[in-house]
This record gives structure tokens, sequence and C-alpha cells, in this order.
């Protein structure tokens, strides 16, 4: 890269740095404990019991239908959490975490990622202070749930309407990786009456990033697809 | 990793993790149910001081995770505060955005995004009181004597142990790939670390081949079973929890008659 264009790009990380763009797109993923009211944050827990409870049924199911499927999903859950702490470049240059979302949903199905992403969000909070414990229901009910359903919903979609395979993975993790920022957003913003800001910080702000996710995503699609269509076959079965 | 690494050193790790789970909840809801930024604020007080006093926790290490959550509350509380008004609306401090749109600060959302601020440092302050002095597996074999299903309690066994051998290889890729150059451009960074990270599924999933493999050749069927260590009982442990508790009730009346 030539000396100036370096130096720009710079200036530029920097710049986003000053305006918090970046601390808010690194960490902003997970509501904070203790930041809902408490209305709010045992409200949200109801609202995932139903979608944990399915999950953990369909889990049991495939478990029960082969044993090694609980080494395998564990080993999945594992990747998912190593995932979210790798740091992607981003178009800004500013650098953020992945949120797996899309690639989870492709990868194991929606069911199967609610449960896992529950327990990555439980590791998460206690060994790296990223979400907490009452804000649990919050943070799995617009990771765990809303971006794995929508991720899977438009690539099962586009891959019916016959889209090819790369746009159909980009806009299931783009979208993914945006409507689960939309999604804590508004979480945050109707309980304090002031959506519109929130999405302004915390979801405007990740739109590069979702994209940024999404290229990321086909790239990996790629390689697996090139390398691993056999585990890949195991996975649909599983 | 991240608190794991001092719970191993904490004083309190022989503790009865069940103990310390419902003191650490205990101290947490009630902090958050009395919305207060007098109690907030003593919950963070004693909550960092227990961490070092009782844990054994040195301050820089209690000081460094507080530090953590701080940006993503310092933004979400200005949020709070700083919002647009209504024209005429009466403010502390209010300025025009654009020339146009009157933005400014109200008493009573100031009031809020204090609360809110405070009240979540003392609630993550509690937090840090479990994470800091239980090791995850300990903490995970509590959770399965307090009845969460057997199946996601192995789940999340098996979780921990292979994240620590995931990140492991992620982390000699990813030195591997930078002493190669990559990580240059962001188009080259897009590519590595596509790279790396579908290496790292395949890995985990021929890893997760070979360790079905070798349970199973040891007589695996089906669940795993371990002993949980030697416990010491949580009887003073609670006593504090106790105290603590009686504390913020008292922050609490206190700080009602005083603004009354």
């Amino acid at each position: 890269m030539k000396r100036s264009n370096y130096t720009n790009m710079r200036l530029l990380a920097a710049l986003t740095a000053v305006l918090g763009l970046s601390t808010v797109s690194a960490s902003a993923m997970h509501i904070a404990e203790g930041y809902l009211p408490k209305a709010w944050a045992f409200g949200w827990m109801a609202v995932c019991v139903p979608f944990v409870a399915a999950g953990f049924l369909s889990i049991r199911r495939k478990v029960e239908r082969s044993p090694k499927a609980k080494v395998l999903l564990a080993m999945c859950g594992a990747f998912a959490f190593v995932l979210s702490a790798l740091k992607i470049p981003s178009v800004t240059g500013s650098c953020s975490h992945p949120t797996g979302v899309g690639l989870g949903a492709i990868l194991f199905g929606p069911t199967a990622t609610t449960i896992l992403g529950l327990i990555v969000l439980v590791f998460q909070a206690l060994l790296l202070a990223h979400g907490g414990l009452t804000t649990l229901g919050a943070n799995v009910f617009s990771m765990a749930i809303v971006g794995p359903i929508v991720s899977w919903a438009v690539y099962q979609g586009l891959k019916k309407a016959g889209a090819r395979p790369a746009v159909s993975v980009f806009c299931a993790a783009a979208l993914g990786d945006l409507l689960t920022y939309v999604t804590t957003s508004f979480q945050l913003g109707v309980v304090y009456g002031n959506v519109g800001e929130y999405l302004t910080i915390f979801a405007v702000t990740q739109i590069p990033l979702a994209i940024a996710e999404g290229l990321l995503t086909v790239v990996v699609f790629n390689v697996l697809e090139k390398y691993s269509t056999a585990e890949l076959r195991e996975l649909s079965v599983l | 990793m991240g608190t794991d690494r001092y719970a191993y050193l904490s004083r309190l790790r022989r503790v009865d993790p069940v103990a310390k789970v419902w003191v650490s909840l205990a101290v947490l809801l009630l902090c958050l149910f009395s919305e207060s930024i007098a109690v907030g604020l003593v919950t963070l007080a004693v909550m960092c001081l227990l961490n070092m006093v009782l844990g054994g926790q040195r301050p820089g290490t209690v000081l460094h995770f507080i530090k953590v959550p701080l940006a993503f509350l310092v933004i979400g509380c200005l949020t709070i505060i700083l919002r647009p008004l209504a024209e005429g609306e009466p403010a502390l401090w209010s300025g025009l955005l654009f020339g146009r749109f009157r933005w400014g600060v109200t008493q009573a959302y100031l009031h809020m995004g204090l609360m809110v601020f405070c009240k979540a440092m003392g609630a993550i302050s509690a937090m840090y009181f479990l994470a800091l002095n239980t090791p995850m597996t300990d903490l995970i074999l509590a959770l399965e004597r307090l009845h969460v299903p057997k199946l996601l309690v192995e789940l999340m066994e098996l979780i921990y142990r292979f994240i620590f051998v995931l990140m492991d290889t992620a982390g000699r890729i990813r030195v591997a790939q930078e002493s190669r150059l990559g990580y240059g451009s962001f188009r080259k960074s897009l590519e590595c670390m596509g790279d790396l990270v579908s290496l790292v599924f395949l890995r985990a999933w021929r890893k997760g081949d070979r360790v079905y493999t070798a349970l199973e050749s040891r007589g695996y069927d089906g669940s795993l079973t371990t002993l949980a260590a030697a416990y010491t009982g949580g009887g003073r442990l609670y006593a504090w929890g106790t105290a603590v508790a009686a504390l913020q009730a008292a922050t609490l009346l206190l700080e009602r008659r005083l603004l009354m």
C-alpha cells in the first residue's frame, strides 16, 4: 500500500476511534449486565423459553439417534465461541468481531444454533464479561434466535429461488448480522424511549461490518465446499 | 482465559460453588430491583472489596475486569441522557444539532442515565464475585446439582474443553499466516480470515470425530460421568451474603428517607 494511502487509513481509523464507533462495534453486540430494567430483563427470558425448549428437544432427538452427534455439536459450539473471539477486518479500518450467526445457522440449522448460542453467551458473560446473566434473555433473543432464523430463512429462500450459492450465503450472513443489531437496538430503544437514536448508534455503524461478515462467510463457505463436502453432507444429516 | 485464570487462584476456590451462585445472584438481583444510585455504588464497592478480601484477588485484576463493560455502558447511558427535546421543554443544557434540531439534557433523564449506570456497575461487580472465584468446571458441575438438564450440562463441559483446543489451533494458524505476510490489505485479510475460519472448522470436525472414537474405545455409552471435587461448606459465605443484602436494604431505606 502506498504511504499516503496508509496515512489516510490511519487517520480514518483514528477518527472512527475518536467517535467511539470502533468501541461500539466491538462490544455493542452484548447488552451489559444490569442495563435493562427488571421487567424487561425477565420478559425477554420468558420470550426465549419456547425457542430454547424447541432447540433442546431437537438436539436431544439428534443425540438419541446417534451419540456421536453430542461430541460434534460440542465442537460446533466451541467453534462458534472461537469465531466470535476473532477480529474481522472492516471496511472503515476499525476491527470488529464476527457474530458467526449466519455461518452457524447455515451449517447447523436455527434450532441447534439457539442452544449452542445460549451456552456460548453464558461463557462469554462469565469469562469475558461480554453480556450478563440477567440480560441473557435479551441477548439470546437477538443473537441466538432472531439472527439465526433470519439467516436460515434467507439462505433457504434464495437457494430455492435459484440464486447463486455465493449470493445466498452473502445475503444470509449480512442480513443475519444486521438484524441481530437492529433487534438489540429495538430492545434498548423501546425501554428507554428512543429507538431512532439507538438504531443510528448501534445498527447503522454495523452496516459495513455486516458486509464484511457477509464477504467473510462467502470465503469460508467456498473453502468448505471445495475441501469438505463429506462433512457438509454429514452435517445436513445431523 | 478471561476470568477463569484468576478463579483458579482464588482463596474461595474450594468453597461450595452452589453457595457462591446463590450469594452472587441474590446480591445481583437486589441491586437490580432497588433501582437506585446509592445501592448500585454500595454494591460495586462492597463486592469489589469482597473479591479482594475474601477471594484474594489483586486490586489491579478486579479493576481491569470492571473496565471491560465500560465502553458499552458509557455509550448506552449517554444515549439515555442526551436526547431530542420538544420546543420550549425545560432543560439543564440544550443545543442545536445541524442548526435545526434541539437536543439536550433534562433533569429526569440525567437521573435515569446515572441510575442505570450505577445499577449496572453494581450488578456487574456481583457477577464478577461469581466469575472470579469459581472455575468454570466447578460451576458447570454445580449447574447439574441445580437440576439443569444433563444433556445441556454435558454439552457445556465438552464445549468448555474444546474452546481451548480450538483457540490454540486458531492462534497457531494466525501466527503462520502473519509470518507469511498475510493480512496485508483488506482483500488479503478477508482471504486469510476465510482460510483461518474454514480450517478451524475442519480441524474441529475431524477432532470431534477422533474424540468420539477415543471415547468409544474406552466404553463410552452416551454420557460422561465425572466426580466433583470435595468442597468446604458455604456457611460463612451465606453469612457474608446476608450482611451485604442487609447493607443494600439499609442503603435503599436511607436514600428514600433523605430524598423524601
